[in-house]
């Protein structure tokens, strides 16, 4: 038995011997395998469907008499008004609420971060807690408060009325904060405090570490919320779903893809669009990723790892 | 730093304006925090008093705002209601006997034995006298309604047994994508953003024929809402790799010349630096979970045994479509986040986090 050393069974094999590299690369994708394995077998299929339907006339009620219609559903988008205007809504969408929302979330992130605070488990409960009332109640809590407002303060006083639905985009801005709130919150407490006594220390008082230590040392969360936001803005995922119902979107574009999908059930063009809106959306983002090598700050920069 | 430094009147001054500058500093930014929070929350009140007002005082507009009920005049075995009446000597609290249109009989609640009290004109211009009583009873409807208990039970078991999971694949891909140099993995995290922005409702069909009868025949299991989550979130594993990426690697260094392998280090050095975003992925998971209702409508919609709490309600909401009914939904519904974000707060706290690593 004694011959069967193992060592030498291994000799005698001869293994290639796997650079460091190499080995680094195979640990790095059975880590990253789990998302992979589902990216294969649950995602992948449905995306090239939906790239095939929006070649096609697909509708959901006759899929019988489906055709293959070539690139008729992006021309038909050229000459669609509505879907531009959704399109140029929805960039306007984001360029409202997403600066509004992470200038609050992030100032109030800050006032969290300081010691001088009380009761903060109570005010952080109830920042957050506004982002996830349901989203049928909403409409009715702002619209039923604003009427509220109406009778206690503005009648009595011959006030005019409050014009409601241009109030209605900043308010549901402001109360879906939580998320934002909540990483940048958790992206500040994670900054080790010595980074703070050291600044201490040195003279910096507390605007010139939030803007030279706390900003910095954030950037990747707001970078995040950043993307998030506009993903968001154009109908892609959100972080925190209100439990809207199918076919309703604050998104612009989304709920005009929604409603070619399931007003129309014109699948083929509905799917179209939503390319359409990738392609805008993903232009962005690969913009901003360029721009986060200026102003995301990591502390080892690797070119391998940045887009 | 101690000063061994004389004590000296200019120096005990100084304290003292510091000390004084740094109370005002915190009664202003409670004060300030205070200020922000009754005005970011003043449409709440809203909620509670619908919630607690009975549905008729919703049909009339000369109605208090408070939840209140109408005063009713028991005479003769009959509720009256009662109304204000303008007399010559001023408003009096009538209950309305006879209604007419040109003069209606009525009763004084304080001296019924008195008779009828004629008053000229239309009865239907008076008002109502209300007096303030909030009720249970919009509660009590919706729990008559809804099998509540079901729902929360269903909903607590998808959130916890998808927690696992996402949390699992979720850190294990972050580390994946911070850590390791892959060649073109730059390549991957591409399509893993990508994956984030495409519009989800446009892979509902296909998603859907895939498991229904034609493909895994998933239809009216949880298997639809939970299986997905094991492989890792998209946007959770984003979140996470943004952190582990800002983590120093000096750390990882160190253990890894102690012998640390990989999994080691993940466990050891990265995640006890993690703790407060690891915290928020498990907390958005869990919101996601219980506020979910598109794939809840799709895929449960078959097996009512097994839906989740913000569906059922939101089906209710579509039955009962008015302002009570719908606070009492959301109302019930907001009630276990709202616990466990406040049981949750402790673990971002500051000390939860170990930076240093013995040595």
């Amino acid at each position: 038995m004694s011959v069967l050393n193992p060592s030498r069974v291994l000799f005698k094999f001869k293994p290639r011997k796997l650079t460091r590299l190499q080995q680094e690369t195979r640990i790095g994708l059975l880590f990253l395998s789990p998302w992979l394995i589902g990216f294969v077998l649950l995602k992948a299929l449905p995306i090239l469907a939906a790239l095939v339907f929006s070649l096609t006339d697909f509708r959901m009620l006759t899929p019988e008499e489906t055709e293959f219609i070539g690139l008729e559903n992006y021309i038909r988008f050229f000459g669609d008004t509505t879907a531009g205007a959704s399109l140029f809504g929805s960039l306007g969408y984001f360029l409202v609420t997403v600066p509004l929302e992470m200038v609050v979330a992030l100032g109030l992130a800050a006032i969290f971060t300081s010691d001088r605070l009380k009761n903060k488990r109570i005010s952080r409960t109830l920042i957050f807690m506004t982002s996830i009332i349901p989203s049928t109640s909403i409409f009715f809590i702002f619209l039923g408060s604003l009427a509220y407002a109406d009778r206690l303060f503005f009648k009595p006083y011959n006030l005019p009325p409050i014009e409601g639905f241009g109030l209605l985009l900043p308010f549901m801005a402001l109360w879906s904060i939580g998320p934002g709130f909540l990483i940048m919150y958790s992206a500040m407490e994670s900054v080790p405090r010595e980074v703070y006594e050291a600044a201490r220390v040195d003279g910096a008082g507390p605007f010139a570490r939030f803007i030279f230590i706390t900003l910095p040392m954030i950037s990747p969360a707001i970078f995040f919320t950043l993307v998030v936001n506009l993903t968001g803005a154009f109908g892609g995922a959100v972080l925190l779903d209100r439990g809207y119902i199918l076919s309703f979107s604050l998104s612009p574009m989304e709920s005009y893809i929604n409603d070619t999908m399931f007003s129309q059930a014109n699948l083929g063009y509905a799917s179209a669009l939503a390319w359409i809106t990738f392609a805008v959306m993903m232009t962005i983002t690969i913009l901003l990723f360029r721009s986060s090598k200026r102003w995301v700050y990591f502390p080892e920069e690797d070119e391998e790892n940045e887009i | 730093m101690k000063f061994s430094r004389e004590p000296s009147p200019a120096r005990d001054a100084s304290r003292l304006t510091l000390r004084l500058w740094d109370f005002t500093g915190t009664a202003m930014l409670n004060l300030f925090m205070f200020l922000f929070l009754v005005a970011y929350l003043s449409p709440l009140p809203f909620m509670v008093i619908a919630s607690l007002t009975p549905r008729d005082q919703f049909l009339d507009a000369r109605a208090p705002i408070l939840p209140s009920e109408r005063i009713k005049f028991n005479y003769e075995g009959k509720d009256l209601i009662v109304y204000q009446v303008p007399m010559e000597d001023g408003i009096r609290h009538l209950a309305l006997y006879k209604p007419s249109r040109q003069s209606s009989e009525f009763i004084d609640p304080a001296n019924p034995a008195g008779g009828t009290i004629v008053w000229e004109g239309n009865w239907r211009s008076l008002r109502t006298v209300y007096q303030f009583k909030p009720t249970l009873q919009n509660f009590e409807d919706f729990l008559g309604v809804a099998q509540m208990s079901v729902y929360f039970k269903n909903t607590i078991i998808v959130a916890l047994i998808t927690e696992i999971g996402i949390l699992f694949s979720s850190i294990a891909v972050a580390y994946g994508f911070s850590r390791f140099r892959i060649p073109g993995i730059k390549y991957i995290f591409f399509l893993l953003i990508a994956t984030i922005m495409i519009p989800g409702n446009i892979t509902l069909v296909p998603t859907y024929y895939l498991f229904s009868g034609h493909m895994l025949d998933w239809i009216g299991t949880w298997l639809p809402l939970i299986v997905p989550h094991f492989f890792g979130s998209a946007i959770m594993i984003f979140l996470l790799r943004q952190n582990f990426k800002s983590i120093p690697r000096d750390l990882d260094e160190a253990a890894m010349l102690d012998g640390a392998g990989p999994l080691r280090i993940l466990i050891s050095v990265i995640l006890p630096q993690s703790v407060p975003v690891v915290t928020t992925v498990a907390l958005l998971h869990f919101f996601y979970i219980w506020n979910e209702t598109r794939l809840s409508s799709l895929y449960l919609g078959i097996a009512p045994n097994l839906q989740m709490v913000s569906f059922a309600v939101q089906r209710n909401q579509t039955y009962f479509f008015t302002p009570e009914a719908l606070m009492v939904g959301a109302l019930m519904v907001m009630v276990v986040p709202v616990i466990v974000l406040f049981l949750s707060q402790r673990l971002f706290m500051q000390d939860m986090i170990i930076t240093q690593i013995e040595k």
